[in-house]
């Protein structure tokens, strides 16, 4: 099947497609550098605020630390507060075998065997379907909401984060599907099959990434936080609004604890938001 | 033109491209499909309409008192971002930049007949409002786009200076004040962002490397509408509280705010997107596409400020983007990153603000430097004093850049003990920028002079430079930036940097490529008293601002110590002096632009591939593509170490030459 078979010209530039399809995957690798830099973001985000453990906020209620613990020992009494571990490595694990099959149907297409291109394609993006669904599941059975501590933020967007990835590989993926089926992507024009693999590689390495942290920074070590109060919020309807500042700051007296505590309550009365009118 | 487009049936199709017989996918309708009945005005129709049924549709399904946030939005937040969304996608819809990924997926190819079309072939004036893809047309709609960002910027900084000049009387409320402010503040980091890696990134660097046109021609026309579609969001803001937070909108603050920091937060979002596509395009350009013949010894400086500055971009705008994610999860789904009572930290936010931040300074800063060698030898008819060190500067700012954020942060409280580090990081990078302005002194040394408007506006450059390159060393400095932090000293030291480097080597660049962009002589009286009296008004302005800021006057501070009155007097004079300059020099714009003198393809005689096209330059490009044989800047009597240089490369032809491939 590997026969030899005539240079592919780009339709649009006259270029071989070979010369278009190391462009495309340069650029392939440099989007996945700006990726990258995103999903460091968030990591950087996740493991900061584990070492700090701001105000003990960072357990989920419920979880709070009573005594020191270490990272990979959780105590039986916190651990209905923290996502169960198994779900990231599962998900992990179908990303992977998705991103597999797409390596398999890349290496086959590029073989000649156009069959295969097609059913790994199609059983490519099955999986990552399923991974997708394992997903969202996984938010939605959270224990915790976004707003139940620093952990339950973090976790939550990670795990939005690889939806994200996810959407862009079903999108890949399903072109994939039509066009190798199509006889658009064959052997000699396989640089879209093999950009996507690059792809689903970069984004199997994330969601690992993911589970790492969540499976191994879950309780802070720092269990003795600066601890400095609660903030009780003044919704915008609270009788008890502070006055709203002057319009002149020299006519402005010096704030009280109370106008500082109000917060946005006596911001938004100063501010033309349609909510304080 | 060369495409010959031999059958129209749906199979079996061939078209000449570029000389070459080229199999052709089946062609579905007239070439160009969907996309001739999309321009800009669809996009702004179709944008507003999704903009109103989302906003519709969010009001409808949002209840009232949807408060529960810790700093809690309120139904308008959720409208005013599904306005924001709708309009972004509405948009983008409307323009055509959906239609390439939807052919992607159902299998339908673009044709060599379609991709003309898109490049704005035979459409004439209309394809500068449609979503074209020549290289040339983008940098164009870029340069347009850029100017109005730019003015909207200039005219809130006008209104700044008026409120902080009027000592007598408070011209503006407090909160429109620090409104006008943070505008001001973003607006122009975006403008100058994107003021020469647009224009003169697209334009120029595809013909300066020989190429016919960017790697990646539909992905530039979505960096630039995706732009527009951001500059949007921020300029909606304003309507609904406004951005009061300054430009780097620090928590707790910005948790406060009023709805219009959402319009920040999706103009961030978005441009990061346009940034890291336009990053990737170029970069991808540079390095395969290069002309044969073109080693990385013979690649013009500009091509590496333009590379480094996409790099820089490229890995640390995702930081800042996702900073205003986390801020945006923060304010519309209840999550605490930002909120140190419920567990998060708001100099985790300075952190990600920051890894950008200062970076950013560079990716303004370096293509306008790389502009000003660029031009130098143009107009001393020499070659660069060393062009290796000129390289050796981009590439040391490049690898210091990402580690310098932490200075901005001295005053914060955070992490103390990195701050010597931090300092000595930020000191450091005095040197590769130290390299650049010297290379730059040292081109003028014993060099005879062609004074023309471009090189007048690099005289600036290198003045500017040097002043807000001194005090910059101040303020890295732990010690001294205790009693400078906050104050209108760091003001007038940003703005001799990014303004005083930024926007005068924009201007010179503008001036130099203007007459392979528009055909036309930018009018040089015009311009120079434009230039000269913008010079004028920010020395006035910014030097005085440095008195202030010596003298202890805050920055962002609406109301102020009568003992500052002298000083800010001066600084709004001459904030109208800058005003004044910049309109006569808008004026030498667009006057040339319609009527200026005919330019000729290489009127300053330059030696580098973009002017040995024709003007005004084919669709093409190059009907054939180039050899590079020689050194950018083999001006005049041969530089003995550059003449040694290219015994080494085996190549002493003295004249570059096309030919064919």
């Amino acid at each position: 099947m590997s026969t030899q078979a005539p240079e592919v010209l780009s339709p649009t530039t006259g270029e071989s497609m070979a010369t278009v399809g190391r462009r495309n995957t340069l650029a392939l690798w440099l989007l996945i550098v700006a990726d990258a830099a995103g999903t460091i973001a968030l990591l950087i985000s996740y493991t900061y605020l584990w070492s700090l453990n701001v105000n003990g906020g960072w357990a989920p209620p419920g979880a709070k630390l009573t005594a020191v613990e270490t990272n990979n020992d959780i105590p039986k009494h916190m651990q209905g507060s923290f996502a169960p571990e198994w779900p990231f490595w599962a998900i992990l694990g179908i990303v992977i075998l998705s991103t597999a099959a797409m390596w398999w149907a890349y290496r086959s297409g590029k073989a000649g065997f156009q069959t295969a291109l097609v059913t790994g394609s199609v059983l490519s993006l099955l999986l990552m379907l399923a991974a997708l669904i394992g997903q969202w599941v996984q938010i939605s059975t959270f224990p915790f909401g976004p707003s139940d501590g620093a952990y339950a933020s973090a976790v939550i967007v990670l795990c939005a984060s690889n939806i994200f990835h996810m959407l862009i590989v079903i999108f890949l993926l399903t072109g994939m599907v039509n066009r190798s089926r199509r006889g658009l992507i064959n052997q000699q024009n396989h640089y879209q099959a093999q950009a996507t693999t690059y792809y689903m590689t970069w984004v199997s390495i994330s969601v690992l990434l993911g589970a790492l942290v969540t499976t191994f920074f879950v309780v802070s070590p720092n269990t003795d936080p600066a601890v400095f109060g609660s903030f009780k919020q003044m919704s915008s309807s609270s009788a008890e609004v502070s006055p709203a500042p002057s319009s002149s700051p020299s006519a402005t007296p010096s704030a009280s604890p109370s106008d500082k505590a109000s917060g946005k309550a006596s911001d938004k009365a100063a501010s033309p938001s349609p909510s304080a009118s | 033109m060369t495409t010959d487009v031999t059958a129209s049936a749906p199979t079996g199709a061939s078209a000449i491209v570029f000389g070459a017989e080229v199999a052709q996918p089946p062609q579905h309708g007239k070439p160009g499909g969907i996309m001739r009945h999309l321009n800009f005005g669809t996009g702004l129709l179709t944008g507003i309409v999704m903009a109103a049924v989302a906003g519709w549709v969010t009001a409808a399904l949002t209840p009232t008192s949807a408060s529960n946030a810790t700093f809690a939005p309120d139904e308008p937040e959720y409208v005013y971002l599904a306005v924001l969304i709708g309009w972004v996608i509405g948009f983008m819809l409307g323009m055509g930049a959906f239609v390439g990924p939807i052919r992607w997926l159902l299998g339908r190819d673009i044709t060599h007949a379609d991709a003309e079309y898109m490049a704005g072939k035979d459409l004439g004036v209309r394809r500068y409002f449609k979503f074209t893809t020549d290289h040339k047309v983008v940098g164009i709609q870029y340069l347009v786009v850029v100017m109005v960002i730019l003015g909207f910027g200039g005219i809130l900084a006008m209104l700044i200076r008026t409120e902080l000049g009027v000592t007598w009387a408070e011209v503006f409320s407090p909160t429109f004040y620090n409104s006008i402010i943070g505008t001001h503040g973003i607006a122009m980091i975006i403008g100058m962002i994107v003021v020469m890696s647009g224009p003169v990134g697209n334009f120029i660097v595809p013909m300066m490397i020989g190429a016919r046109d960017m790697a990646f021609p539909r992905l530039n026309a979505l960096s630039l509408w995706l732009l527009v579609a951001a500059v949007v969001c921020l300029v909606s803001s304003m309507f609904v509280g406004g951005i009061q937070d300054g430009w780097s909108v620090y928590y707790p603050l910005a948790a406060q705010a009023p709805p219009g920091m959402l319009g920040y937060q999706l103009t961030i979002i978005v441009f990061a997107v346009s940034t890291a596509i336009a990053s990737v395009n170029l970069m991808t350009t540079i390095l395969t596409m290069r002309a044969k013949g073109m080693t990385w010894s013979r690649t013009p400086i500009l091509v590496y400020g333009t590379f480094a500055a996409s790099l820089m971009g490229l890995y640390a705008f995702p930081f800042f983007q996702y900073s205003q994610i986390l801020g945006l999860t923060d304010r519309i789904w209840n999550t605490v990153f930002f909120n140190p009572v419920e567990g998060g930290s708001v100099w985790l936010y300075e952190n990600l603000f920051w890894l950008l931040g200062h970076p950013e300074v560079y990716v303004i800063l370096i293509p306008s430097m790389a502009v000003a060698l660029e031009i130098m030898p143009v107009f001393l008819r020499r070659p660069l004093f060393s062009f290796n060190f000129a390289v050796a500067g981009i590439v040391g700012v490049v690898a210091l850049s990402g580690l310098v954020w932490a200075h901005h942060m001295y005053m914060t409280g955070w992490a103390p003990a990195v701050n010597y580090p931090f300092m000595l990081s930020t000191e450091m990078i005095s040197i590769p920028v130290g390299f650049l302005v010297l290379v730059a002194i040292g081109t003028f040394w014993r060099s005879t002079v062609w004074t023309r408007l471009p090189l007048m506006a690099i005289y600036a450059v290198v003045f500017n430079k040097m002043i807000g390159g001194v005090t910059g060393v101040y303020l890295s400095d732990v010690p001294a930036d205790q009693y400078f932090h906050g104050s209108m000293f760091v003001v007038a030291h940003f703005h001799y940097m990014l303004m005083g480097a930024g926007l005068f080597g924009a201007m010179g660049g503008i001036a130099f490529f203007f007459p392979k962009m528009t055909g036309r002589i930018l009018d040089e009286r015009l311009g120079s008293i434009g230039l000269w009296t913008a010079f004028a008004g920010f020395q006035i302005t910014f030097g005085s601002m440095f008195v202030a800021g010596l003298q202890g006057q805050p920055r962002r501070v609406l109301q102020f110590d009568d003992m500052f009155n002298i000083s800010n007097w001066i600084s709004t004079i001459g904030a109208y002096v800058i005003g004044l300059g910049m309109l006569i020099f808008l004026a030498a714009i667009v006057h040339s632009w319609r009527s200026g003198e005919i330019a000729s393809s290489n009127p300053w005689g330059s030696k580098s591939l973009e002017w040995q096209t024709p003007t005004p330059v084919p669709l093409e490009n190059f009907a054939v593509l180039p050899v590079v044989t020689e050194r950018p800047y083999n001006y005049g009597v041969p530089d003995p170490y550059e003449a040694e240089m290219d015994k080494k490369d085996g190549d002493l032809t003295t004249v570059g030459q096309v030919g064919p491939r």
